[in-house]
């Protein structure tokens, strides 16, 4: 069933993915897990290949490596490279264009990178071997110059470094030279960014573009985020359950989705203007043994019928350069955005919690470390001050490392503060769980982020919500199943999900388990930690969906700790932006997100794929220039705006705007209103009016 | 969501009548499963038999000492003229009681000390550990006749002694591995948020830590109890079991051992009792530790 192929770029095809089909060998049978996938790579483009997890996408980037489960088969098709078939390819062949004719560029440096080898002699490996070079001087000329490509800093002293004393950014920059070291044609890329921040993020997709442009290597970047596509890639596929279902160039794709997965995908994205389709989400999760004889997406389409379960879909051409594989494609219309809600203000509400100066350091101090104070570990949160109102959902924004769950933890009992306090309606909290009443643990509940580990495996759903009920309420008569039933229904679970045990949930089903599980406690604060970022998208879009409601019809009132500023934006009335523990501005939501800015805080936002204010600024450092002064702003090593000195020494001021944002800058308002300007790019200038401001 | 999620490999395998789940179940067994639950429940049955029904009484003078093997007496009659057939089948139940309990007792105490150690951590978990270390350091034979000095010539006799000494023995060792898989679960989010709603320290390791370090225990208890008969009956042997005349088998070849050359058949029923019941609970509880290894749920699987 060859499929007609949207065919509009005139450059060679590099790789050429042809029908390819692909099973594991699963309890006693075959499961397919790629259907006749087509999909050409052309010399000098960025292709992306999208889809949830479990989609097959990255069994077909290993494929594109020669590599394949043992328990794998090819069903059909061939992978064409350079005149030969990478599927049939004898070994030893394959190790010649591995590494050699294409690059790997793996999800997670740290495990792709060998600890116990110096970063520059794993590289060396790699070029020794594909016989690019014969001596150890001629591989450390072509490290030095690799890395200064990925923009490394100080190459031959980086070289001979180990993984574990690299950041992951940087770590992530050795792998993507390891990818290029022998100039490859082509570089398969499996979800290269996902485990970093997005500021690093930003800057591995400035590079990655920069490396196209210069080398014009071919790459093929699977990911499960199509925000990083939008940025990046020049024609998209989208994959779902092993069948690709669209692909498109990028802009057409993002204007004009035909078909419903990629329409929902594309909806599940948090926007940071908060603006959504008009149309539905994504609903339902995928799940393989449910898949109908035809279209695979049937049974969550919002536009399917009884003929979509048994007709197969067949990739075809909509429009030029433009497939998709859905009978009922031409049927649908260009994406229209709906404004986003109407936000109550909720800033006049009694205050609930109140937190002042608090300071702490990471872990339970032991006896030794008790009597040696420098011992002690680190300061991680250092005088952050805020409140959250009744009702009030107040986001805690950061990189990792900033300290946001450490504070939560702090708020929870789970850590004693070192200074500061934190107090709950005007009463002061004591620091650990012991030492509080019942009554304060139960008006403060932690939904954790991952809710693969935090639901008890051998514990059923109808245990894990009914004992929150026997311990914070009346034990004597157990817990009764009706508040059980109607927790889950709080969640939009059916009753008979009590008597399931998490292993027979999908992730999306377990986090609302866990958010019913803090729910039935009648908490009066919710501390929401990452809540969302070990979902997948369209999941994503559903607990999102779940914790608006919670906001707008229940008083319970939230900490909600995210790196996405997205969804933050979303559901936070005011939001308090994090650096290194300290906090750098605080205020409503709206008024964050636009001018006058912080500097760090309009460094996340340029970060954010598809930022409007990305073009011409200066971008912040990766790693700090030098440390900060404990007094000192936090951000100064990476800030490209500082004024001066003073910043690495002097505690930063504290400027309030009209609209009720406090930011704490050495820069004048005035200056950090102009800061995302064209004309304040220039860093230079910017020094130079503050100056002219700070003159008497 | 999909309300109608579609059924789960676990809920078809609860489908079906129990007789063809026993089926199921018992196909799908390692074969040194099913091979030590043939020996065992041969084992059990003849215990039982022991117990309420012996030819002879198993302390009665019945015949001519060591006359050796005849139709009348099977496995012929010890120099105290008793019958061994008969003392070795009431000896059953004793050997198999004292192993089972003794273990028990030994892997629910290295659990709850172990389990509450490895969650604790700190103070409690040092010292704990070094407990276990000094009993653990100790060869397992010098331990338990220690133990049995020590608890004088009162006590010295008592099945009930066997037990504790037993335990003794096994409760550090178990207590070690217990202590590593609490470490693990231990940090677990779900651990977290049970402590969260100010759980007590005994209701986290009972409902959090412990069954989801039943796998490894479970696993402990059943290679345990099959060298706990070897333990019992070297005690035996060296005259610490359990006080004459009861027929215990260790008791049995000791007393007896001066003869192997002379009347060898008075230590052959006592030896194969013993031998064939450490074989079939070691194949037994090596195949019940296989299929627990199997079946350990991992999180996020």
């Amino acid at each position: 069933m060859a499929a007609p192929l949207p065919q509009e770029t005139t450059a060679p095809v590099v790789a050429s993915i042809r029908d390819v089909g692909l099973a594991y060998w699963q309890q006693q049978a075959w499961s397919d897990v790629l259907h006749h996938v087509h999909l050409d790579v052309h010399a000098g483009e960025i292709v992306g290949l999208v889809g949830e997890s479990g989609c097959g996408k990255s069994s077909l980037s290993l494929l594109m490596m020669g590599f394949r489960h043992p328990s794998a088969k090819v069903r059909s098709g061939e992978i064409w490279f350079d005149g030969s078939d990478l599927l049939a390819m004898p070994e030893a062949d394959l190790a010649r264009v591995r590494g050699n004719r294409i690059g790997f560029v793996p999800q997670n440096p740290t495990t792709a990178l060998n600890p116990g080898m110096r970063v520059g002699a794993q590289i060396a490996e790699v070029l020794m071997v594909h016989g690019r070079v014969k001596t150890r001087e001629a591989a450390m000329e072509r490290i030095v110059e690799l890395f200064g490509d990925v923009g490394l800093p100080e190459p031959r002293a980086l070289a001979r470094r180990y993984p574990h004393q690299l950041s992951g950014g940087q770590q992530q920059r050795v792998t993507i030279a390891m990818a290029l070291a022998c100039d490859p044609d082509l570089v398969v890329l499996d979800e290269p960014t996902t485990g970093l921040d997005v500021t690093t993020q930003e800057q591995i997709i400035l590079l990655l573009k920069n490396l196209r442009a210069r080398h014009g290597t071919a790459m093929l970047y699977v990911t499960h985020d199509l925000g990083v596509l939008s940025e990046l890639a020049d024609r998209i596929s989208v994959m779902y359950a092993g069948h690709l279902v669209e692909s498109a160039p990028t802009d057409v794709l993002f204007e004009y989705p035909r078909h419903p997965y990629t329409r929902g995908l594309i909806g599940s994205i948090p926007r940071l203007d908060g603006r959504r389709p008009r149309e539905g989400r994504l609903t339902g999760y995928l799940d393989r043994r449910e898949i109908p004889a035809g279209c695979p997406f049937q049974p969550r389409c919002p536009l399917a019928d009884d003929r979509c379960a048994v007709e197969p879909q067949i990739l075809g051409e909509c429009a030029p350069g433009h497939a998709v594989a859905c009978r009922n494609a031409d049927s649908v219309t260009p994406l229209v955005l709906d404004d986003g809600g109407v936000r109550l203000a909720r800033a006049d509400s009694p205050t609930l919690l109140e937190v002042e100066d608090l300071s702490l350091r990471y872990g339970q101090m032991s006896l030794y470390q008790r009597l040696v104070p420098s011992a002690l570990p680190p300061v991680v949160v250092r005088d952050v001050s805020f409140t959250i109102a009744e009702a009030e959902v107040v986001a805690l924004v950061g990189e990792s490392g900033s300290g946001k769950s450490t504070i939560a933890r702090a708020i929870s009992g789970l850590l004693t503060p070192i200074g500061g306090r934190i107090a709950l309606r005007g009463k002061e909290l004591e620091g650990g769980i012991g030492a509080r009443s019942s009554d304060v643990v139960r008006r403060i509940q932690f939904i954790f982020q991952n809710p693969d580990a935090s639901l008890n495996p051998r514990q059923s759903v109808g245990r894990s919500l009914a004992r929150p009920i026997e311990v914070f309420f009346d034990s004597s008569h157990g817990a009764p199943r009706a508040l059980v039933e109607k927790a889950l229904d709080e969640v939009l679970l059916t009753a008979d999900y009590a008597g399931r045990y998490p292993d027979q949930l999908s992730g999306g089903e377990r986090q609302r388990i866990a958010i019913a599980r803090a729910l039935v406690a009648e908490p009066d604060l919710l501390l929401c930690d990452e809540v969302l970022s070990a979902l997948d998208v369209s999941v994503q879009a559903n607990v999102l969906d779940l914790l608006e409601r919670l906001r707008r019809e229940t008083s319970v009132a939230m900490l909600f700790i995210s790196h996405d500023l997205a969804v933050v934006r979303r559901l936070a009335d005011r939001v308090c932006v994090l650096y290194h523990g300290q906090v750098m501005e605080l205020g409503p939501v709206d008024a964050v997100f636009e001018p006058p800015y912080h500097p760090y805080t309009l460094t996340l936002l340029m970060s954010l794929p598809g930022s409007p204010l990305r073009s011409g600024q200066p971008v912040a450092r990766s790693e700090p220039e030098r440390e900060p002064q404990a007094q000192g702003c936090a951000f100064a090593g990476r800030c490209p705006w500082q004024p001066d000195a003073r910043c690495y020494t002097e505690p930063p001021p504290l400027h309030t705007t009209d609209r009720g944002v406090a930011i704490r800058c050495h820069l004048p308002l005035a200056n950090l209103a102009d800061l995302a300007r064209p004309q304040a790019a220039d860093p230079t200038h910017a020094m130079q009016t503050r100056e002219a401001g700070t003159t008497p | 969501m999909a309300a109608g999620i579609a059924a789960t490999p676990d809920a078809l395998n609860r489908a079906g009548g129990l007789p063809a789940r026993a089926r199921r179940f018992w196909r799908s067994a390692p074969s040194a499963f099913r091979i030590g639950a043939i020996i065992l429940t041969i084992h059990i049955l003849l215990a039982l038999l022991g117990w309420v029904w012996t030819p002879y009484d198993y302390v009665a003078r019945v015949g001519i000492p060591l006359s050796g093997m005849s139709w009348e007496h099977l496995f012929g009659v010890d120099q105290n003229a008793r019958d061994i057939f008969s003392r070795v089948l009431y000896g059953g139940h004793i050997v198999i009681l004292l192993a089972v309990s003794g273990t028990l007792l030994g892997v629910l105490v290295g659990a709850a000390f172990g389990l509450t150690a490895g969650y604790l951590g700190g103070w409690f978990d040092e010292v704990v550990m070094r407990l276990f270390d000094a009993f653990n350091s100790i060869p397992f034979l010098v331990l338990a006749l220690l133990a049995s000095a020590v608890a004088g010539p009162v006590a010295s006799g008592e099945p009930l002694l066997l037990v504790g000494v037993v335990a003794l023995v096994y409760a550090p060792r178990v207590g070690r591995i217990a202590r590593g898989a609490a470490q693990t679960v231990a940090t677990q989010d779900y651990v977290m948020v049970a402590r969260l709603r100010g759980e007590r320290v005994r209701d986290i390791v009972r409902r959090e830590i412990l069954p989801n370090c039943s796998g490894p225990l479970l696993v402990e208890f059943a290679l345990r109890a099959g060298y706990a008969p070897v333990l019992i009956g070297s005690l035996g042997f060296l005259g610490f079991g359990v006080r004459a005349p009861l027929p215990e088998w260790g008791r049995m070849i000791a007393e007896n051992r001066n003869l192997i050359f002379t009347t060898p058949e008075a230590l052959l029923a006592p030896g194969i009792a013993l031998a064939t019941l450490v074989v079939g609970l070691n194949l037994f509880t090596d195949g019940i530790a296989r299929m627990i290894g199997r079946s350990t749920p991992h999180a996020g699987a």
